[in-house]
């Protein structure tokens, strides 16, 4: 006691105190607070896998039941003859007879010379609009113009080029006719054009999907090689062969396969302007399974051929998702 | 960019390859626009002057094309007489409907996926993106049988249910993708903070909302164009616009008049949309796999 009384500098030792006091406050301030101490579960908890679970499981639950449960039905249904009401087991017939039906081996056949068509001239026409329209004045502008199609209805789509075609007042028929490519029929008309006039108008709607893509992948093609390549003397279509091509095929895949599947999902501008004539010509296998199911009304045999044609595009699907799964590690 | 200071030289070559894609992209532009335009012009149009064209060959006879008294009578006669605002009114309850439990439901669960790992996920991935690829003619099978035993074929639940089938695979992709680019930092600030994990997930929607928005839309504009989902389970009293326009084509007299103006009306608010949600549309219609 008398220490601190006696002692020789009183004002040293007061602010020494004071500064003890800082100190304490101090870290008051830095601790958490004892309640929260008390209870660290709340403020951290353990990272639960529970939670989510829930929040996804609405979204899960209600498209298995949109359509896993459909897809089980489609099974079910493809083994039995369906009736309104009623189903009879047939010993696998809806299957073995699609081996001997011509029509729906035809349909295969159609289909993929139809995409196959699509595929040819949209990748030729997108790419090639592509590279011209890359770094140009009005690059902006015509983009958004060519968009215009990919926004029409395919129904729409189909009935204005039916119009178009039409034999007796359709301004392209009357085009055609007066270059001397078609006679008096319609393109549609025919068995041997028939296929050509659903291809354009598929080529026509989804072209600028394949310039866009083209034109993304074109962005990300290294300027420098180019650069390099063109310092080495390479004359620009050398450049665009071994430089920017390669540097394209990735994209390129992805629009592909997507045009592809679309090929599959879609048909509704081919049911319009030919609805699968004239005769089978034009009867994609879509078009045929549309027909067997929903007009003959044949559910189960609708179903075979559904199942046949799902199990296809699954595997196209499933190479898709390998080159999507590349393309990502190869980014990162 | 260095790359564009390197100097080109003009030969007659590149000045030849210049002349030809100008040509090539105006003969492109006339190929992509002339259905539209003549969609357009026609629905303006009394039914003998759509017919009108000139004899084969003569080509200074085009100039019929605007030959003509531009009426309103089709567009009159779309919503006075052919009910066209009702379908109108389905067209936009079902794409709509679809769309946001869509984005809805989407959201949670794509948020969800992209947070946590567990065995089979890429399974489960597969299985949600291949629903979304498969052909419309092969789900609608099996979906009409169930349908009609639950009573739902011909009704806009049952549409809106149907449109769910495609559209929400995609919402779970598409957003995952734009969750997987939001740092799970920010998440655990918040919960640092004592926001519960709800208000973090809360909490960084406002990042994704733009991308939210888009593909509402998105969803929206493939719903409204589908054709066959909604000829099959909407027939009758869930009819939506591709329907009715469909319909308007009858063997005996086509009604071209109606069916452009029923065109325009259904393609134009779509295309409307398109141009205002043009930053996201490709990777929309890419299924996330292209950026631009």
């Amino acid at each position: 006691m008398t220490d601190t009384l006696l002692s020789p500098e009183p004002s040293l030792r007061q602010s020494e105190g004071l500064f003890r006091v800082r100190q304490l406050l101090d870290n008051v301030e830095a601790r958490p607070a004892p309640s929260l101490i008390a209870e660290p579960a709340k403020l951290n908890p353990p990272p639960s896998k529970a939670y989510f679970f829930w929040l996804m499981a609405p979204a899960i639950l209600l498209l298995a039941c949109i359509s896993l449960y459909p897809f089980f039905w489609m099974i079910y249904m493809s083994l039995h003859d369906v009736e309104i009401g009623s189903a009879t087991w047939n010993n696998f017939e809806n299957f073995t007879r699609l081996v001997t039906d011509t029509r729906y081996l035809k349909g295969w056949t159609l289909l993929f010379q139809y995409s196959l068509m699509c595929l040819a001239l949209q990748i030729g026409i997108g790419v090639f609009l592509a590279v011209v329209l890359n770094g140009s004045r009005f690059e902006k502008i015509l983009v958004t113009t060519l968009l215009m199609p990919m926004m029409m209805a395919p129904i729409v789509a189909g009935l204005v080029w039916y119009f178009l075609y039409n034999g007796t007042f359709g301004w392209y028929h009357w085009l055609f006719q007066s270059v001397g490519l078609l006679d008096a029929k319609s393109i549609l008309a025919s068995p041997g054009t028939a296929m050509l006039g659903i291809v354009l108008v598929d080529v026509w709607q989804w072209t600028p999907l394949i310039t866009l893509i083209t034109l993304a992948g074109l962005k990300r093609v290294p300027q420098d090689q180019l650069e390099a390549n063109m310092v080495d003397g390479a004359s620009p279509l050398r450049n665009f062969f071994s430089i920017t091509l390669p540097n394209l095929y990735p994209v390129l895949l992805i629009a592909v396969m997507l045009r592809f599947m679309d090929n599959f999902r879609f048909i509704d501008s081919a049911l319009v302007l030919t609805g699968g004539g004239p005769g089978n010509a034009t009867k994609i296998l879509p078009i045929y399974l549309f027909e067997v199911s929903f007009k003959f009304f044949k559910l189960g045999r609708g179903a075979a051929i559904a199942l046949t044609l799902l199990v296809v595009t699954i595997i196209l699907g499933m190479i898709l998702v390998k080159v999507f799964d590349r393309q990502q590690t190869r980014k990162s | 960019m260095a790359s564009r200071d390197v100097v080109r030289y003009e030969t007659p070559l590149t000045r030849g390859f210049r002349w030809f894609s100008a040509v090539f992209i105006a003969l492109y532009l006339v190929w992509t626009l002339l259905p539209i335009f003549v969609m357009f012009v026609s629905s303006f149009k009394d039914l003998l002057e759509a017919f009108k064209i000139p004899a084969v060959g003569d080509w200074s006879g085009i100039g019929v094309f605007f030959d003509f008294t531009p009426t309103l009578k089709h567009y009159r006669d779309l919503f006075l007489n052919l009910d066209f605002s009702r379908y109108m009114a389905n067209s936009l309850v079902a794409a709509g409907g679809s769309a946001v439990i869509s984005v809805i439901l989407g959201s949670m669960a794509a948020y969800s996926l992209s947070r946590i790992d567990f065995k089979g996920k890429s399974d489960l991935f597969f299985w949600i993106i291949s629903t979304r690829m498969a052909p419309v003619v092969a789900v609608m099978v099996p979906l009409y049988a169930i349908f009609r035993s639950l009573d739902l074929v011909g009704t806009l639940p049952g549409l809106i249910l149907a449109y769910t089938t495609f559209n929400l695979p995609f919402a779970i992709w598409i957003l995952k993708g734009f969750f997987d680019n939001v740092p799970y930092a920010i998440e655990e600030a918040q919960m640092v903070d004592g926001a519960t994990r709800f208000q973090a997930f809360m909490a960084i929607l406002p990042l994704v909302a733009p991308g939210i928005g888009a593909f509402i839309v998105l969803c929206i504009l493939f719903a409204w164009n589908d054709f066959l989902f909604a000829a099959i389970i909407g027939s009758g009293g869930a009819k939506t616009l591709p329907v009715a326009t469909r319909e308007l084509v009858q063997p005996q007299n086509i009604q071209w008049g109606s069916i452009m103006a029923a065109g325009v009306v259904t393609t134009l608010p779509m295309m409307l949309l398109g141009l205002v949600i043009r930053r996201y549309l490709v990777t929309g219609l890419t299924m996330g796999a292209v950026k631009e």
